[in-house]
């Protein structure tokens, strides 16, 4: 097992070297005695010409009987300062560059991660879904685990003062797989995708509204205008801070020319990343392999392999086939299981983000909540700390109802909110619905479950007739906008603007809640004018306190996210649950 | 023989047509159509978007039309979308239609389409129907002869020590259903905080960290991995025939040819292998072909629990998704492999014993 080794003197002035060095290819524990897991490497030093002195004397006449052994070892003052000096040595030898070096090229990563049908990227609507098309397909901007935005397709970009013109710059030198160049035109031509709001579902069309001419529903002609080979310029009819986010956002995937419209990306898969797709099973797995014949124009991704493994959305397998070694990472750890993962001896990986739980009401779709005072008072029923404690094991930190993260750049503090459960019941008589049952509705399992729970428990001790309807996976997210009060999860997003203008104001895409306030629309318009996030911040300070006043949601409390990756792996956990396939590696 | 056969086979035709058409009534539902309908375009569309999706394609007009259309007995739907592409059940979007012949049910050997799978209905519900097989075959191997022994050991003296401890076994696991068993056995074997394998792993008995594997994949069928799927859906079958088989061997044992043999002076281990065996075997023969249709029932509440990607996973995530396709593609499957079951057993049971003449 020793595959090197090698005698050193402990200090210069030595005339023989005393010390003996074995390097060992793996973890060695106690002489081999114990058995250690991972992957690793040792290297044993030991005194060869120590000055301590044992005895070794018999014990009794019987011959069969052993010897009494007495090592005495560091007995003698010159030896702990000789072994000292090893040690050094030793640590030395494992700093050399060869040794300390970070990603290695080669090797395969099992990822636990539901597997869906891919689909047209600006359709797409779960990250897992562009964690798989992410081995091929890149985009313009990233966002990176640390909040910074990074260049990818583009090398640089600039914005005027007032975020109405943005210059893009793309990045020189990359080809799609197929041999083609990556030019100004592919920029154009997937800003004409996006900003396709005749298409269902197309998340990207609310996002550019600058870029839209509002009768086509399309690109407007001029919006986005190839000034040479490299160059792009968007000229926005208004002004729109969160271009940046937008485009790094996971349905903003670049897809190529000879892309159909609405068709699956793994069937021809044209792109510029470094992977491409050799199977996809929905439900089962998804097998990313190094794209042949392609020239990456970020260099080696490190790894040979990803492989997806569906193993359906119970977390028990998850920990299961962490155990008997069937992945080496996962895509989230929730809940319970972060204590399990733990014990396996897995790395844990922790993010502090503004994903967040949701429990709303709809004024829309039910008479109950239509009045303000009735909503403040179920908000102001539930205290954020229980819900917290009981239904995410104190996993985040307590959140605000207004849906402004203090991760967000533009977070303004507001007073803290007093929480009374004593005034429920009296509002809900002063409205006239005393008697009426509240049904929250959740989805089944998980922490969206328990904090549910939570919820209608602290609504229940408050006097109020409340009843909690659990659905599955399936057939919740059916409906979910529609539900007359109900519970959300929400992705973190880089700025507060961006979850708020999708899910409140009176023309978001994602308005679940029925709410249109007119002084709320006007703010936002105001907010997304101010690129300065310091400057944005005076306009937060109203959206926060109109948000939080009008009751409609119940948002108690940030979550940490978590994964583990089994040790011998480098995986980043990224707030947005991105997988930047080319920062993987064997350790 | 012959007419039996064929009524048998009519009376298939039959309920495989009854049981296909309430699938079919069931998941064609409005609301299962706007579910397909959003998870397929995307959770975001509006109302009128899911209805002209579920119009263009092809899940308008009547159910009785689209059952037809399925059954490919009514000409395959066909028209063009917005954009102009042509869309139909026949072909596939943007080809031309004038190629695509004008029937393509299941008469024609067209399963359909399965949007779950995103791919045609046949070869893959083919490779789950193997995977489950695999997973049937250790099954059968396990169990026949474990009950078999079983129920002979028990029922050859009855009211014994041994007939009792058995009995007590067979009543017990038969009692357990397998979303029981199935959950204690990987409570118990197979997790790295609860049950046996923590201790286990720490006295150092096992290199892992569990004893047996919790989830199990046709692309690596292990003893580590197929242990405990394979025992969950025995142990229930184990002690139903092992019952089965006990009550038919004490019968047997009562009978008059045995005290016969024994009274002419032959040995008990002769009287039970020679005299009794074959025809204690007569009843147990039926059960085992009547497991067929209930191990069905087992595979799908075992495949999802150890995730094991067969038929019965595929009949809950095809119901889960409503898939249409591939959910009738499922009861098909499942229609064929009860009544051949029935079918083979009624037929075999002729040559097991003389007394029974099939008119």
């Amino acid at each position: 097992m020793a595959e090197a080794g090698g005698f050193v003197r402990s200090d210069p002035g030595r005339e023989r070297p005393n010390l003996q060095f074995h390097f060992i290819p793996a973890l060695l524990h106690d002489h081999g005695r114990r058995t250690a897991w991972g992957y690793g490497l040792t290297l044993h030093v030991c005194d060869l010409l120590p000055k301590s002195r044992g005895t070794l004397t018999l014990t009794s006449p019987d011959p069969a009987a052993p010897p009494r052994i007495r090592a005495n070892y560091l007995t003698h003052p010159e030896d702990l300062p000789v072994l000292l000096n090893a040690l050094k040595i030793g640590r030395r030898v494992l700093a050399a560059p060869a040794l300390a070096q970070e990603a290695k090229v080669g090797g395969v990563l099992r990822c636990a991660m539901e597997v869906k049908g891919t689909k047209d990227p600006r359709l797409a609507d779960w990250p897992q879904i562009a964690n798989v098309y992410r081995g091929w397909l890149e985009y313009l901007i990233q966002y990176n685990a640390d909040g910074t935005f990074e260049g990818r397709l583009l090398e640089s970009w600039e914005a005027n003062a007032d975020a109405t013109v943005y210059t893009l710059k793309v990045r020189p030198g990359v080809t799609w797989n197929n041999g083609d160049a990556f030019t100004a035109d592919d920029v154009v031509r997937n800003f004409a995708r996006w900003a396709d709001g005749n298409v269902e579902g197309n998340a990207m069309a609310s996002r550019f509204p600058g870029l839209v001419d509002a009768a086509t529903k399309s690109l407007r002609e001029g919006a986005v205008v190839k000034v040479d080979d490299m160059t792009v310029q968007l000229n926005m009819s208004e002004s729109d801070v969160a271009v940046v986010p937008n485009l790094s956002d996971y349905p903003a995937a670049v897809v190529h020319a000879s892309f159909v419209d609405g068709e699956d990306p793994s069937a021809n898969p044209i792109g510029t990343g470094p992977y491409v797709p050799q199977e996809v099973s929905v439900g089962q797995k998804a097998v990313l392999v190094r794209a042949p014949n392609h020239t990456w124009w970020g260099g080696t991704a490190p790894l040979d392999e990803i492989h997806y493994i569906d193993f359906g959305t119970d977390p028990s397998t998850m920990v299961n086939l962490a155990a008997s070694d069937e992945i080496d990472a996962n895509y989230e750890t929730t809940g319970d299981f972060i204590e399990q993962m733990d014990a396996l001896g897995w790395k844990k990986l922790e993010i502090v983000t503004a994903a967040t739980i949701v429990v709303r009401m709809n004024s829309a779709t039910s008479d109950l909540y239509k009045d303000k005072a009735v909503r403040q008072a179920i908000q102001l029923a539930v205290d954020p700390k229980v819900v917290l404690e009981l239904g995410y094991n104190n996993l985040g930190t307590t959140a605000e109802n207004h849906h402004s993260c203090p991760v967000h750049p533009e977070y303004a503090p507001l007073p803290a909110q007093a929480f009374d459960a004593s005034k429920l019941v009296p509002a809900l008589e002063a409205a006239g619905i005393g008697g009426a049952e509240i049904e929250i509705i959740s989805l089944d399992d998980g922490f969206e479950a328990t904090t549910t729970a939570a919820v209608v428990a602290q609504l229940k001790d408050a006097g109020a007739n409340v009843k909690h309807t659990v659905m599955p996976g399936s057939t919740f997210w059916n409906d979910w906008q529609k539900y007359p009060f109900s519970s959300t999860t929400w992705n973190h997003r880089p700025l507060a603007v961006q979850n708020m203008s999708l899910a409140y104001t009176s023309t978001g895409s994602w308005n679940e809640t029925g709410m249109a306030n007119a002084d709320f629309d006007a703010a936002m318009v105001a907010a997304l004018s101010l690129a300065d996030a310091d400057a944005r911040r005076e306009q937060m300070a109203k959206l926060q306190a109109i948000l939080q006043d009008e009751g409609y949601i119940i948002q108690p409390y940030w979550r940490s996210l978590f994964a583990h990756v089994k040790e011998g792996f480098n995986v980043e956990r990224h707030p947005s649950n991105e997988h930047q396939h080319y920062k993987w590696s064997l350790a | 023989m012959l007419i039996f056969v064929a009524r048998r086979l009519g009376l298939m035709l039959l309920s495989a047509l009854v049981l296909t058409f309430v699938v079919f009534y069931l998941t064609n539902l409005p609301p299962n159509l706007e579910k397909l309908a959003r998870s397929e375009g995307s959770v975001r569309m509006t109302d009128e978007a899911v209805a002209q999706w579920i119009i263009d394609n092809g899940y308008g007009g009547s159910v009785i039309g689209r059952y037809g259309q399925w059954l490919g007995v009514v000409p395959g739907w066909s028209n063009v979308d917005e954009k102009g592409v042509p869309r139909g059940r026949c072909f596939a979007a943007g080809s031309d239609p004038a190629l695509a012949p004008s029937y393509c049910g299941i008469l024609q050997g067209d399963w359909g389409y399965s949007t779950y799978f995103r791919g045609p209905v046949l070869p893959n519900l083919g490779e789950k129907l193997g995977a489950t097989g695999v997973l049937m075959l250790w099954v059968m191997i396990v169990m026949i002869p474990t009950s078999l022994l079983i129920g002979i050991l028990a029922g050859m003296r009855e009211g014994s020590r041994t007939d009792r401890v058995l009995s007590t076994f067979s009543i017990a696991t038969t009692a357990t259903p397998e979303y029981v068993s199935g959950v204690v056995l990987v409570a118990l074997l197979a997790s790295p905080v609860t049950g046996l394998s923590p201790l286990l792993s720490e006295w150092g008995v096992i290199d892992g960290k569990i004893l047996f594997q919790g989830a199990a994949s046709p692309d690596r069928i292990t003893f580590w991995s197929f242990t405990l799927p394979v025992l969950t859906i025995a142990l229930y079958g184990i002690g139903y025939i092992a019952r089965m088989t006990r009550a038919s061997m004490t019968e047997v044992m009562t009978a008059q040819y045995i005290r016969t043999a024994r009274l002419k002076g032959v040995g008990f281990r002769q009287v039970v292998l020679r005299h009794a065996l074959r025809n204690a075997l007569i009843a147990p023969f039926t059960v085992i072909m009547l497991q067929f249709p209930w191990l069905l029932n087992g595979v799908v509440i075992v495949e999802t629990l150890f995730n094991y990607k067969g038929f019965g996973w595929t009949l809950v995530v095809a119901a889960g998704n409503n898939d249409i396709n591939l959910l009738l593609g499922c009861s098909v499957v499942a229609v064929f492999v009860v009544l051949v079951t029935q079918l083979i057993s009624d037929i075999g049971y002729v040559f097991l014993n003389p007394r029974i003449r099939l008119s």
